[in-house]
């Protein structure tokens, strides 16, 4: 049973759409991520689920019930601000108490209490925001959302502001509240590892429209266009008949193919023991070396286009810049989109 | 405790002759004092102009008030006069009162209004700071004479309204209690407009949706985050506002002359006036306008600390 459903919703500015014929629906429980670039339309499908901002087609249903046009306080949604929004006058107590005391709730200080207790800010209840760091300041905005026990939370780039080691930790910990209360919750993010490492479902959006939806590795192992492909992981999009040239073989079918950097194998040139049953062999020269850490990155540059390689960092073996090279593409790897 | 000895040698005493032997980092620190200097040279015209203009006759103002009308005895006279003379102690409280009144009237329009300017668009909100500011600068003789010109016995609206047959002038006298606080609120809105609408900028959009998300109305909003968060805000301008028109002295003289009985305009009559010349007394009065002015900034200070917890 739908727990959360966006049917056909549809919003624009002026001459601008915004958000075009969106539907999407989440079962309870589920954390869910609206991934895309700045402007994709994400963070307005977020405000128009809260209520911030209203549809001009469409309906949101919410457990049943529709609240498309119900303002924001009637919709039993929570939020949580890029920027926190914590209320500066007032005391990380106070912040989380705000709603209970709106709603008038009874038992209101054990409730903040317990909220305290769970995102671990236990001492901290008398300071005020300006006093705690971005980390604690987002546990406070967290805990109250979280202690209305809202339907549904709704979380706006939350850790985009944390330097990351602190989202990394924050991004487990939202994990592991989210899984303890079951509360089904939608994430927005423009960064795809964030989403890949939180996420039960990815909706990947572009231009007001929802490209791909599924769960994480679904999304990362079969991207279905060139623009998921290019945006969740990096990888080699290559035109087909560019590629038909490059590989002497007119084996695949569609416009273009879509190969991972990991699952290219790098050989030199003089070898000769290629395995070319199970790929296929293309020449080329290492353009660019360049190291994230853990990974190298390879820039191979061929007759027709560019390729990039990745590597996991191990001692010793490394290409030099200039090394003439043979790039191994497995054939089961190719995606064509 | 060689070792230590030695972490202290090295540690310490060591580092501080080699930073000074080093020829490089002594001119640096020559050029930084340098500079210092030039700087601290540029600011002289400005602190000598405060002491001479400021402090200076703050001083002297302080110290006439301790003698005698002859100006050589040192006594407390002047202050047992003012607090035995009913005439003088109501001119404080006048002086007071309409400057508690003007202002709580003035900052809390001034707070709707500010409010309702950040509505508008950037351009429109330009222009009516704009006009703010130049109004705030509209006081004194000039401005007296222009609410004479329009409100006054034979002004303008006066007699257009007597003449169309709506009198609604016909219990208004300008030159009264009512007059003086009208024309007071008058030239103190604009001022204080200027000085609360930037504050406005300071609260956030998010703060309201994430009250609203809480289940809080917009008049909660206000009530818990709004106001508070303005608060240190409208509290100084409330000071500056007292403070302007407790001090406030050609508005009235040009209004009411000294037909009405206020601390400014005594202060001046003692000081200035060629009847009854007495510079001491003035001076004890002026001491008083002063005290009053930062009781009234140390109480609003007290209170706001108060509200605003996280201040502290």
């Amino acid at each position: 049973m739908n727990y959360v459903t966006i049917d056909q919703v549809t919003k624009g500015y002026e001459n601008q759409v915004v958000l075009n014929d969106i539907s999407l629906t989440l079962k309870k429980g589920e954390f869910a991520t609206l991934l895309g670039q700045s402007g994709c339309g994400k963070s307005t499908l977020l405000r128009s689920i809260a209520g911030l901002e209203g549809v001009d087609v469409g309906r949101i249903l919410i457990d049943g019930k529709d609240i498309t046009n119900l303002s924001p306080r009637q919709r039993e949604v929570g939020m949580v601000f890029q920027s926190y929004a914590l209320f500066p006058n007032m005391s990380v107590f106070d912040n989380i108490a705000y709603g209970l005391k709106m709603k008038k709730v009874k038992n209101i200080k054990s409730k903040v209490k317990n909220m305290i207790d769970m995102v671990d800010l236990i001492g901290k209840e008398e300071s005020y925001p300006h006093q705690l760091s971005g980390g604690q300041q987002q546990r406070v905005a967290l805990a109250r959302a979280l202690v209305m026990e809202p339907k549904v939370l709704l979380l706006d780039e939350p850790l985009s502001a944390l330097d990351a080691k602190i989202r990394k930790s924050l991004q487990k910990e939202l994990k592991r509240i989210q899984k303890e209360l079951d509360i089904t919750t939608i994430f927005v993010t423009h960064d795809q590892e964030e989403a890949m490492t939180m996420s039960d479902r990815i909706f990947v959006m572009n231009k007001g429209k929802v490209v791909q939806s599924g769960s994480p590795s679904e999304i990362y192992t079969s991207p279905v266009n060139t623009f998921v492909a290019k945006f969740i992981g990096n990888y080699n999009v290559c035109n087909m008949e560019v590629f038909h040239k490059l590989v002497r073989s007119t084996e695949l079918k569609g416009n273009e193919v879509a190969i991972r950097p990991e699952v290219l194998q790098l050989v030199s040139a003089g070898e000769d023991s290629l395995d070319l049953q199970e790929n296929w062999g293309i020449k080329g020269v290492i353009k660019d070396v360049s190291m994230t850490g853990n990974v190298l990155r390879y820039e191979v540059e061929t007759d027709e286009s560019a390729f990039l390689v990745d590597y996991l960092h191990h001692r010793g073996e490394m290409f030099e810049q200039g090394a003439r090279v043979h790039i191994l593409v497995p054939k089961k790897e190719c995606i064509i989109l | 405790m060689k070792v230590d000895g030695n972490w202290f040698n090295e540690r310490t005493v060591k580092p501080i002759p080699k930073l000074l032997e080093n020829k490089e980092e002594r001119e640096v620190l020559r050029k930084i004092k340098k500079q210092k200097i030039y700087l601290l040279a540029l600011l002289l015209p400005f602190i000598l102009f405060v002491i001479g203009f400021e402090i200076g006759p703050l001083v002297a103002m302080i110290k006439n008030s301790f003698y005698a009308d002859n100006g050589i005895q040192v006594t407390i006279d002047q202050y047992i006069t003012i607090f035995k003379s009913k005439f003088y102690l109501q001119a404080i409280q006048n002086s007071l009162v309409i400057s508690l009144f003007s202002a709580v009237t003035s900052v809390i329009i001034a707070v709707i209004a500010a409010y309702s300017i950040t509505k508008f668009s950037q351009k429109i909100q330009n222009r009516l700071l704009m006009i703010a500011n130049m109004t705030s600068n509209f006081e004194g003789i000039p401005l007296s004479f222009s609410f004479i010109i329009l409100l006054g016995n034979n002004g303008l609206f006066t007699l257009l309204f007597s003449k169309i047959g709506g009198d609604v002038f016909a219990d208004f006298n300008l030159y009264s209690w009512t007059g003086l606080i009208l024309v007071y609120i008058y030239f103190q809105i604009p001022l204080a407009i200027m000085l609360i609408y930037p504050s406005y900028q300071g609260i956030k959009k998010q703060w309201k949706e994430a009250s609203s998300l809480l289940g809080g109305s917009t008049l909660s909003f206000w009530l818990h985050i709004g106001i508070p968060v303005l608060l240190p805000s409208i509290v100084g301008t409330f000071s500056i506002l007292f403070a302007n028109s407790m001090g406030a002295y050609a508005t009235a003289y040009a209004l009411v002359g000294s037909n009405y009985n206020l601390l400014s305009l005594q202060i001046a009559s003692l000081v200035a006036s060629d009847v009854a010349l007495k510079p001491q007394l003035g001076s004890a009065m002026g001491v008083l306008l002063a005290a009053t002015m930062i009781g009234a900034m140390w109480f609003n200070e007290r209170m706001m600390r108060r509200i605003r917890r996280d201040l502290r």
